[in-house]
Order: C-alpha cells, then sequence, then structure tokens
C-alpha cells in the first residue's frame, strides 16, 4: 500500500512537470494581456501532433522534431495574439469568447487533418521502463520530460526575474501605464510572452505524445487544467505555478490509485472550486477574482 | 443622533486614508466636510455608504450598528449619496434612473415623488432623454442629487457636487439644495472645496487632514484656525 | 412596422406557415427541432450574458440536470412528461443554486467556475449509477404524450413544443428585461457600486438571473430528453450545447431578444445542410470562425446589424 502511494505521488509530481509548461504559458499571457487564452490547450496539441506527423513521415525522433514543431505553434500563437489585438471594446470579457471560438477552429482543423484516431509516439525508448530507488517506476519519456520542464520552469523564472525583457514583461503586467512611461513597449512584451507561451505549450505537447495519447479533444481539458493551476497558484508567481502544477498531478493520481481513475478529473475540479471560492488569493499568492 | 461615527479609521495596506475620526450629527444637521485632495473625504463617504469597510471604528445610523450592514441596505435605511464624478445608469432615461432608485430603496416606483424631484432639479424637460449621453455637466450633478433623492434618504452625503458649475449655476445649486432640504428634512453632509460655498451652506464645518479630524466648529471658527491655514496652504502648494 | 405586429407576424409564421409547409417533411422538420432546441439554451445563456453580465461556459450543466430530472422522474416516478418536465426547470434552478457562490467571482472566473460545475455534475451523473443509471445511460424515456388529440410524441407536435417553450424564454426575457429589475441590471454593467448605492443587492439580482436561465435550460434539456428517448452522461452535459449556444447567442446578438432565435436557425441549419455535407469531419471549424468573426468584427450580433441597416434604409426613405 505504502509502495503504491509513493509511486502515484511519484508519477503525480511527473506530471505535475509537463502540466507547469502548459499553466505557465496560460498565465503568462493572462499577466502581460488580463486576456486567458482559452485555445491554449489546443496550441499544446498542435505540437503533439506536429511531433506525431513528424515521426510518421519524416521518421523524426519526437525530441528531434522539436524545431519544427517550435516553429508551427509560435506562428499560431503570434496569429492567435494578432487576433486578440483587434479587440476593441470589453476585451477580458471578448477575448474569453474570441479564444474559446479559436479553441474550436483549432480542435476541428486537427480532427480534419489528423481525424479522431488516438497517437501515442511509435519510438519504443520513450515508454521503456525506467526503476529508480528500486521501487519507483517511470516511462524514459517521463522523466526526460519532466527534466525538460522543470530546467524551462526555472529558465522562464530566472529570465523573468532576471532579465531586462523579463523586467518590462513583470512592469506591463502591474502596471501597463506606468510601463509605457518607462519607456518599455507594451505590445513587444505581449508579443514575447505570447512567443514563449507557445514555446512551452510546444514543449508540453511533445512531452504528451510521446508519455501519453493525443486525441482531438484533449485540448479543451488541457486548457482547463491549465487554468486550474493558475487559480490554485494565484496567478503572478512561477513557484506558485510549479507548485499548483505538482499538487493538481499528485491530487489526480492519488484519486486513481485510492478511489478509481473515473473520478480523477472530478478531484481535479473540486480542488479548483474549493480554492477558487475560499481562498481569494490562491494557495501560492496573490490574485484579485473578486469584483 | 442622525449619523455617529467613532474612532473610524480606514486603511489600505499601509496607508491610512482615513485615522481616527468621529463625530456626530442630529436629524436635519447640515455639516460641511471639508479639506484638502487626498485628505480622505471620499474616503469616509465610501466607509459611510459601505464602499469600503473600515479597518477599526463604530458607525450607527439612526441608532443601527452601520459596520455590518451591506451597501443595500444602508440605501433603504436612509443613506443616500452622490459620486464626485457622476456615474448616471448606462442606457437608462434620467426618469428610469430615479424609478431604480425608488423601486429598490423604497420598495415601489413612488412616481409622484419622482416627478416632484425632477421638477424641483429642473430635470423635468430631459425626463426621458437618455441619461448617460445628453446630459450637461451641471444636469449630471443634479441627477446625481436626484438618484439619491428618490432613494427617500434621511441623510444625503453630496460629493462635490457644486465642482465645476460657474459662478450663476453654483448660486442656483445652491438655492435648489435649500429648497431640497426644505422640503424633505433631510441632514446633509457636504463634500465642498470653495469656502464661501461652505460658508453659506453649513453652520459647522469638520475639517480632515490626512485622513485625521483637525478641526470642528462653525465655517468662521475654523476657517481660521492656524492649523487649517497650514494645512491648506500646505495641501495646495502640494 | 410597430411591435405587436411584428410579434403577430412572427406567431402566424411560426405556429402556422412552418408546419402548413414544412410539416409533412419529418426531416427538415427534425432539423428545425434541433435548431430550436439549441435556441432554447441560448436564449438562456443570452438572458444571463446581458442582464445579469455573466459569461457562462458551462450551461451544459443545467441542460444536463434538466434533462436527468425528467427523465427520472417519469421513468422511475411514473410522473406525466409535461409535469416532469416543469419539475425539471426547477431542479435545474436548485442545481445553479449549488453554483451561487461563484456569483462572487469576476468574469472570466465565473465563466470557467460553472465549466467546472459542469464538469462535476458529469462525473456524477457517471458514477451514480444506481439512479442515473452511469455512463449505459437511460433508455426508453417516455416520449412527449398525446393531449386531446394532439400527439406531441410525433416530429411536428416536437416541434410545437420546443417552440412553445422559446417563445416562453424570449418573453420571460423581454418582459424581466422592462422590468424594474431589468433597469437595475442594465445600470450594474457600468458601475455596480453607483447602483448599489440606490438600494439595489446586485448579488440577489445575478442570483435570480442565474436561476431563470438555469430553470429554462432546464427545460430545454428535459424536452431533448423526452424527445429522443435517451440519455447518457456525455450527450446530455456535453460541452457541444454550451458551445452552439453561445455561437448562436453572440452571431444573433444576445443584447436583443430575437438575436439568440435567429443565431441558432442561421448557425445550425447552415452547419447542418451547408457544411456537414462538404466536411464530414471538422466542419464545426466554420461554427468557430463565425463566432471569431462575430466578436471581432459586429460584437451586437445579426440581428442589430440588420436593425441598423433597416434604420438607415427607414431614414432615407423619409429624406
Amino acid at each position: 500500500m505504502i509502495d503504491l502511494v509513493a509511486q502515484s505521488l511519484f508519477s503525480g509530481v511527473l506530471s505535475g512537470a509537463y502540466y507547469a509548461l502548459i499553466a505557465l504559458g496560460l498565465a503568462l499571457v493572462f499577466g502581460t494581456m488580463r486576456v486567458i487564452n482559452l485555445a491554449h490547450g489546443e496550441l499544446v496539441l498542435l505540437g503533439a501532433y506536429i511531433s506525431y506527423t513528424a515521426e510518421e513521415k519524416l521518421g523524426l525522433d519526437p525530441l528531434a522534431s522539436l524545431p519544427l514543431a517550435l516553429t508551427l505553434v509560435v506562428a499560431t500563437a503570434m496569429a492567435v495574439y494578432y487576433l486578440i489585438s483587434l479587440i476593441k471594446t470589453d476585451r477580458e470579457l471578448n477575448s474569453l469568447i474570441l479564444t474559446f471560438g479559436i479553441g474550436v477552429i483549432l480542435t476541428n482543423a486537427v480532427l480534419m487533418i489528423w481525424s479522431a484516431d488516438i497517437h501515442s509516439t511509435t519510438t519504443p525508448w520513450y515508454h521503456d521502463a525506467t526503476i529508480l530507488f528500486d521501487t519507483l517506476f517511470a516511462m524514459q519519456a517521463e522523466l526526460v520530460f519532466a527534466a525538460l520542464g522543470i530546467v524551462l520552469v526555472g529558465a522562464v523564472w530566472w529570465w523573468l526575474e532576471k532579465s531586462w525583457y523579463g523586467r518590462a514583461l513583470r512592469a506591463v503586467a502591474s502596471n501597463r501605464d506606468a510601463a509605457k512611461l518607462m519607456g518599455v513597449n507594451p505590445q513587444l512584451t505581449e508579443v514575447l510572452s505570447f512567443a514563449v507561451s507557445g514555446l512551452l505549450a510546444t514543449v508540453a505537447g511533445v512531452a504528451i505524445y510521446t508519455a501519453k495519447v493525443i486525441q482531438p479533444s484533449l485540448g479543451h481539458h488541457l486548457t482547463v487544467k491549465a487554468f486550474i493551476i493558475t487559480v490554485l497558484a494565484g496567478m503572478g508567481s512561477v513557484p506558485g505555478v510549479l507548485l499548483g502544477a505538482v499538487l493538481l498531478g499528485v491530487v489526480e493520481s492519488l484519486t486513481v490509485t485510492l478511489a478509481s481513475s473515473a473520478l480523477q478529473e472530478l478531484a481535479g475540479m473540486v480542488l479548483f472550486l474549493v480554492v477558487l471560492l475560499l481562498m481569494p488569493s490562491g494557495l501560492f499568492g496573490r490574485a484579485k477574482r473578486r469584483g | 443622533m442622525l449619523l455617529d461615527l467613532d474612532g473610524i479609521t480606514v486603511a489600505f495596506g499601509g496607508l491610512i486614508a482615513v485615522g481616527d475620526v468621529t463625530f456626530a450629527m442630529a436629524e436635519g444637521d447640515v455639516l460641511g466636510l471639508v479639506g484638502p485632495n487626498g485628505a480622505g473625504k471620499t474616503t469616509l463617504f465610501n466607509a459611510v455608504s459601505g464602499l469600503v469597510r473600515p479597518t477599526r471604528g463604530q458607525a450607527r445610523f439612526l441608532g443601527r450598528d452601520l459596520v455590518a450592514m451591506p451597501i443595500h441596505a444602508r440605501a433603504r435605511a436612509g443613506i443616500g449619496r452622490t459620486f464626485q464624478v457622476p456615474q448616471p445608469m448606462h442606457e437608462l432615461t434620467v426618469r428610469e434612473n430615479l424609478m431604480v432608485a425608488s423601486r429598490f430603496a423604497t420598495g415601489r416606483i413612488d412616481r409622484e415623488r419622482i416627478a416632484e424631484i425632477l421638477d424641483l432639479l429642473k430635470l423635468g424637460h430631459k425626463a426621458d432623454a437618455d441619461a448617460a449621453t445628453s446630459l450637461a455637466l451641471t444636469e449630471q450633478k443634479a441627477l446625481e442629487v436626484g438618484k439619491a433623492l428618490a432613494t427617500n434618504p434621511k441623510l444625503l452625503m453630496l460629493d462635490e457636487v457644486l465642482a465645476g458649475l460657474e459662478t450663476a449655476g453654483k448660486r442656483a445649486f445652491m438655492h435648489t439644495l435649500a429648497e431640497v432640504r426644505q422640503r424633505y428634512g433631510l441632514g446633509l453632509l457636504i463634500i465642498e472645496h470653495d469656502i464661501e460655498t461652505i460658508t453659506r451652506l453649513c453652520p459647522r464645518v469638520v475639517v480632515l487632514n490626512f485622513g485625521r479630524l483637525i478641526a470642528e466648529g462653525s465655517p468662521d471658527h475654523v476657517f481660521n484656525d492656524p492649523e487649517v491655514i497650514r494645512s491648506y496652504t500646505g495641501g495646495e502648494a502640494a | 412596422m410597430n411591435n405587436s405586429v411584428k410579434i403577430a407576424v412572427f406567431l402566424a409564421l411560426s405556429y402556422v406557415a412552418v408546419p402548413l409547409a414544412l410539416g409533412s417533411n419529418t426531416y427538415v422538420i427534425g432539423l428545425i427541432v434541433a435548431a430550436l432546441t439549441i435556441a432554447g439554451i441560448a436564449v438562456a445563456w443570452a438572458l444571463l450574458g446581458n442582464l445579469g453580465g455573466m459569461v457562462s461556459f458551462g450551461h451544459a450543466a443545467f441542460f444536463g440536470v434538466g434533462a436527468y430530472v425528467s427523465a427520472l422522474l417519469t421513468l422511475r416516478g411514473g410522473w406525466p412528461v409535461f409535469p416532469a418536465m416543469l419539475m425539471a426547470g426547477v431542479g435545474a434552478a436548485i442545481a445553479s443554486v449549488a453554483t451561487m457562490p461563484a456569483l462572487r467571482l469576476r468574469g472570466p472566473y465565473f465563466a470557467l467556475a460553472i465549466l467546472a460545475y459542469a464538469e462535476i455534475f458529469r462525473i456524477l451523473a457517471t458514477e451514480l449509477k444506481p439512479v442515473t443509471g452511469g455512463a449505459a445511460g437511460l433508455l426508453s424515456i417516455p416520449r412527449l404524450p398525446n393531449v386531446l388529440g394532439l400527439d406531441f410524441g410525433s416530429k411536428l407536435g416536437g416541434y410545437f413544443v420546443i417552440l412553445t417553450i422559446v417563445v416562453a424564454a424570449m418573453a420571460a426575457y423581454h418582459l424581466i428585461r422592462r422590468s424594474a429589475y431589468g433597469l437595475a441590471l442594465k445600470a450594474m454593467h457600468d458601475s455596480e457600486d453607483a447602483t448599489r448605492v440606490v438600494g439595489v443587492n446586485s448579488i440577489v439580482l445575478k442570483a435570480w438571473m442565474l436561476m431563470v436561465s438555469a430553470f429554462i435550460t432546464g427545460m430545454v434539456g428535459a424536452f431533448n430528453a423526452h424527445y429522443i428517448n435517451f440519455l447518457e452522461p456525455d450527450y446530455a452535459f456535453a460541452g457541444q450545447w454550451t458551445m452552439l449556444a453561445i455561437v448562436s447567442a453572440i452571431f444573433g446578438g444576445y443584447r436583443t431578444v430575437s438575436g439568440p432565435l435567429a443565431g441558432a436557425l442561421v448557425v445550425y441549419l447552415v452547419d447542418q445542410l451547408a457544411f456537414k455535407p462538404i466536411l464530414p469531419q471538422g466542419h464545426q471549424i466554420v461554427l468557430g470562425v463565425l463566432l471569431g468573426a462575430m466578436i471581432l468584427f459586429n460584437p451586437g450580433g445579426m440581428m442589430s446589424m440588420l436593425t441598423a441597416k433597416f434604420l438607415r434604409k427607414e431614414a432615407s426613405h423619409a429624406a
């Protein structure tokens, strides 16, 4: 039993790493633009499917398909940014509906191009098992992408904290007008946040393709998970997002181990509502959600 | 007592917007609330009307504890207020603005009183015009007062309703306010910058500076108080 | 044309002309019934969006609850279908009470909190096997009854029932919008504080709008259950219901009473008749495009665009 729980905690942490990549992208865009990109999960999905095609048609290893996937997903993210920037009034709510529509477009585009079949990597190495500390089991893919995920989250954190661009980004997030006066171009930082969000989404997409299975309706669920994590994190702290992602991963995986896999989503939703309704600043940060 | 404030303090993080303010008004009193910009006058209005929650202190209205009372309940209890920047209700006509106030604060739409208020405030000819788009500044200010009056208040709090009007308009509006007060027997709590206006309207004045009450008394008395003069000259210069 | 003439023409068209012209074509009537089902949810969504100022991504929650309540009352409780459908509305309204803590949340948070509720309800319907039949669903749900020789169980009969629900929902939307409640709700859009200080309890008003919206959506869900005689959680709580309603309401114009209905008819029929045959996989891509284009280029929706055109024409005639 203890072994089971330990294994499930471990698997939860591994899922948390790629959840964090997805959620961080959503939070970055929200931070700079006050826009919740409901098509974010579809960007992740797009990355996953490009990796699938690269493997299937060109024989590329999923990791080797990253440059191609990155190019296409970041380009799509730029298109999403461009459309959002066309909104003139009531951006908070109109962008929600617009990106919801973009999500519908992307999901159906995936469905048209790749059909509703499920796919996963055919490179066997990724699915090989590794045993850690004699008891903990993981697929190679999970380990590779958990490591890559943590490195990327750390890099983004460092970038936001230390680099000039990161500071500009944070300045725009906290006060757009003041940032403008300081000579920061808010548009540029918005574009940048979208680009980074696309980058993180791509890596997460390839991670899902190698460690799990992909299908067209997955995008929507990923967006919801990412939103749940940002609510847990309280929007606006990178370590908070990582902790929130791991928490969601662990809660889901414990639910599967101790109850049933059918309740996996329920656990996340209940956690989400409890935090949303009872903890106005999330678990790890500050946020104003009350109106 | 109509309004009884005891040690009201409002802090935003570390900033004390209103600090330990104590004063009272009897029914029908007219009280001026003055002080330099940023002295905490509007914050005090917000604390009385419920838009901000005091960090400390007691507030009573006609003997009822205000602190735990929600905003809409305060309006129903008889607290009416205007906003410094007029906030006409979007997409509604002038009359509809008053209807909403009457319906929700008193439980029924008192059409007679609404007509009377529109008449008093000289808004009759604009009654069915769109409130947000077709009123001049004076009329917007009058509508602010009209909305508050339609709630059938016992205390009317006026936040700079005369600011921005030219002299003739100011005179006329002061006349209207006197009429309103007489007609409805209201207590008035008035924020105003113009000392002449305050002196004419208010037999008693309370002065705030940096959130603190620094003087209280008749206009003649407080406007000759050296501390008040200092606060004003300091405040103006800043 | 004044309003009562317009309404009379609309009612005559929908209750007399459409059945006479298309009544024998069960395929077309079936499509129209499906479009009206979407229209019912779209009206309810628009009522909450326009009057309550709240965008919901989880109306499927109320649709599903209504469907299950009515199905279970008739199947297990032996209730007659029409009273069960009313109770389904009540059930959905009660379910909406569970979502009310979310009313304190701002725009996007509310929208997604409601989505979480829809997911939770779907999972509960799947897990409560003894009551709901679980993932396998409920079969042979009683069809709409025969009343005074009118067979509501037929395609055409179903048309009259859902049409009446939609018309009633539109009437409710119109009456609420005109009432003092509607005025106060409208006033809240710009400044909630200025509205509250004149005595409006904004949370209670929003809660009422949520309940009315849930009630209508629940009735529509119940109608659908008795019309297709079958339910399963993934169908009853499908995000599709919410998505189609949002596209319809936005496309038609959710600030007008007729917009959601017009939007649903156009969106659903164009999708089914024009795009599904060409693009069997992923034809809903067109819906996403319509939604995005409307938000970007004409947020007022189709009906406001038509009205504006009509007014311009009148004006140029007058000149």
